[in-house]
């Protein structure tokens, strides 16, 4: 490795053969140029606790992808139990061949992508996409066609993110933006009730071919089924949704966990819990006024947004993708508010309008995304009128100063009428 | 009052003058440089939207609808002049812009220092025309409504300028590859916005009848579909535009 970085030092395939010599080794070099901070939290740092913080939801949804192939064919079981019917190596089976494909094809495309843009502009491969690659496979349907997913990572990383100069430069976080492409560009892979679980759709066609000898099976997520007003239909408890043994996403469900990575995120001061608190504060208002609404009889029962606004409103956070989006999407340090006070508007609209869409927009009731997005756009706009705030404020700080010289004879006065 | 409210929301979020129709593009991509210079320029389109959308309701009304020119007496009742709505509404923006801007010169000469600039360059603004076409395509059915669809598009255009003038200032010293930069990674920025727009694609349009949902769901997604296409488009045209530019200045 060494002899090849000297053989190819300032040729084109400079930043490749580089990218490769500082995954493995610890480069001895020193700057040449311009003035640089030391500091123990590098960018691969940063990355790489994100990442500490997803794989335990990584392992989580390989278990359940299988749990919920299984339990679809066969009924869930009467007296479940962690060990006998979750943890087990058919579950795991199940989730090596459908989410580790989706995991490799992300992270092969999207590497692939930033290490053609590092040769060809000439700079370092850029670890940005480390933690992008990881959380694509997490937030897509389990049986997304791996050569859609490949589309989707180029689109995202090059309009999303390269054409902006690569990462740290980005508007649009770019996980949301592959995300955002896959749902309009194929919605009916992206949404109804046959994607979620792991063969229901081939299922369905099988039947539709003419098969007999076989039961349509689907796995409709929690949001589904209020969205069409059957919510009495649901058979999960509220356990279930806390520890995520319910349908969605790859690996959005286990709430729980999310909760303890959210934790460790803060903890490690990765990622800002004022964005995480507002967020959540945001989509409990929001859930309220809905919870109230119904309350005071404003709506029917035969209304269409009766479903999901009769659902408790804290339960919002335990289903969908609304706890994964806060902690993982939402956080984004790079697209989201960079002044404290902005943290607090950006993370509470995001939270206020996952719920507002999920309820109020029967086309997606997942609408934690969108949101994010939406938030990501008015972003730099929350910014500028902080600061603009905070300009005006010290302005006026600096006009009613008074300015008391220390020995005091006399001109006190005089240049306190100077300043006011 | 709840069609006042609905239609406040509906004309600013979904039915978006720049990202749900691409309308006043020109001024939009032209003037978002400095947030501060796009929002006397998203203030003057409020201004000019609440004036001429009403006063556009009136004579359409009055004048050009078919059979609106009963009131002169029975024997007028079937004529239709909606042909001529087109050359009328403008000459309207026209003439009541104009007359805006001596009004406010002559009574209000700081507003007019802020403002003044933009509005000779709105009249012509194809969102402003649009406002009003609109309104009469729509049939929106008061003065009251009106004067609040011309209020709301124009609040609505005023965020999305906002909104990519901010985006402009963050990304000025943002490394974006030469051939893109200026109005080509401008139109890529809008592109992105209209996908985060898309969250209020669809919204609202059901009420509390039964509602037919799976049909609704399936056209709205189809349109959501075409609209990210169209979006794609612009985006694909324009980078073509781009390296067409780039060649005539080689």
């Amino acid at each position: 490795m060494h002899d090849l970085k000297m053989k190819y030092k300032g040729k084109k395939m400079a930043p490749a053969i580089n990218a490769f010599h500082t995954f493995l080794y610890t480069p001895d070099e020193t700057t040449h140029s311009g003035s640089h901070v030391r500091a123990a939290d590098d960018l691969k740092r940063t990355m790489n606790t994100v990442i500490m913080a997803l794989v335990p939801v990584l392992l989580f949804s390989m278990f359940n992808a299988g749990y919920q192939h299984f339990s679809a064919i066969n009924g869930f079981p009467e007296d479940f139990s962690v060990m006998e019917h979750f943890l087990t190596w058919d579950n795991f089976w199940i989730g090596i061949v459908k989410v580790l494909p989706l995991l490799a094809v992300s992270y092969g495309v999207g590497l692939l992508v930033e290490f053609i843009f590092a040769v060809i502009k000439g700079h370092e491969v850029e670890e940005g996409y480390l933690v992008t690659g990881i959380l694509v496979p997490l937030i897509v349907p389990i049986d997304t066609p791996l050569w859609m997913l490949a589309v989707a990572v180029v689109f995202g990383v090059v309009i999303g993110k390269e054409v902006f100069g690569g990462t740290g430069m980005n508007i649009l976080n770019p996980a949301l933006t592959i995300r955002a492409f896959l749902f309009f560009a194929y919605p009916t892979w992206m949404s109804g009730d046959k994607v979620w679980v792991h063969g229901a759709r081939e299922r369905s066609e099988e039947i539709l071919a003419g098969a007999t000898n076989v039961d349509a099976f689907s796995g409709e997520t929690i949001l589904g089924f209020l969205a069409q007003n059957k919510g009495a239909e649901m058979s999960y408890t509220v356990s279930d949704m806390f520890f995520g043994f319910i349908p969605g996403s790859v690996g959005e469900t286990p709430t729980l966990l999310i909760l303890l990575g959210g934790l460790f995120l803060i903890f490690s001061k990765i990622a800002s819990w004022r964005i995480m608190l507002s967020a959540v504060l945001g989509s409990l208002f929001m859930g309220l006024v809905f919870n109230q609404v119904v309350e005071l009889g404003w709506i029917t029962e035969t209304s269409k947004f009766y479903g999901l606004m009769n659902f408790d409103f804290w339960k919002h956070l335990l289903v969908g993708g609304l706890a994964f989006g806060i902690v993982y999407m939402a956080t984004d340090p790079v697209t989201g508010a960079q002044t404290n006070r902005g943290k607090w508007f950006y993370g509470f609209f995001i939270g206020f309008l996952s719920v507002m869409i999920r309820v109020f927009n029967p086309a997606y009731p997942e609408g934690v995304f969108l949101a994010i997005l939406l938030m990501n756009v008015f972003a730099p706009t929350i910014d500028h009128y902080v600061v603009r705030s905070n300009i005006k404020r010290r302005l006026k700080r600096l006009e009613n100063a008074v300015i008391i010289p220390k020995d005091t004879d006399g001109k006190t006065a005089e240049l306190q009428a100077e300043t006011v | 009052m709840l069609e006042h409210i609905e239609l406040f929301f509906k004309s600013i979020f979904i039915d978006n003058m720049v990202f749900a129709v691409f309308l006043g593009m020109c001024s939009y991509l032209a003037v978002s440089k400095k947030v501060a210079t796009a929002v006397g320029l998203g203030a003057a389109v409020i201004f000019v939207l609440a004036v001429t959308v009403p006063l556009n309701w009136l004579l359409d009304k009055y004048l050009l609808q078919d059979g609106a020119l009963a009131w002169l007496g029975p024997e007028y009742a079937d004529y239709n002049l909606s042909f001529l709505s087109f050359i009328l509404f403008i000459a309207t923006i026209a003439t009541m812009v104009q007359l805006v801007e001596i009004v406010v010169e002559k009574f209000s000469p700081s507003l007019y220092n802020s403002l003044g600039i933009f509005l000779p360059l709105i009249a012509v603004n194809c969102a402003i025309l649009g406002g009003s076409l609109f309104m009469q395509a729509r049939e929106i059915e008061t003065l009251g409504l009106a004067f609040n669809y011309g209020v709301s598009s124009g609040i609505g255009w005023f965020l999305a300028i906002l909104a990519i003038a901010a985006i402009r200032e963050k990304i000025r010293y943002s490394n974006v590859p030469a051939p893109l930069r200026g109005l080509g990674i401008t139109f890529i920025i809008t592109g992105l916005m209209g996908i985060g727009f898309q969250s209020f694609g669809g919204m609202l349009t059901g009420g509390s009848d039964e509602a037919p949902a799976e049909e609704e769901t399936t056209t709205v997604k189809v349109i959501e579909e075409n609209k990210e296409k169209e979006i794609k488009e612009e985006i694909e045209n324009n980078k073509e535009e781009v390296s067409y530019n780039n060649i005539i200045r080689k």
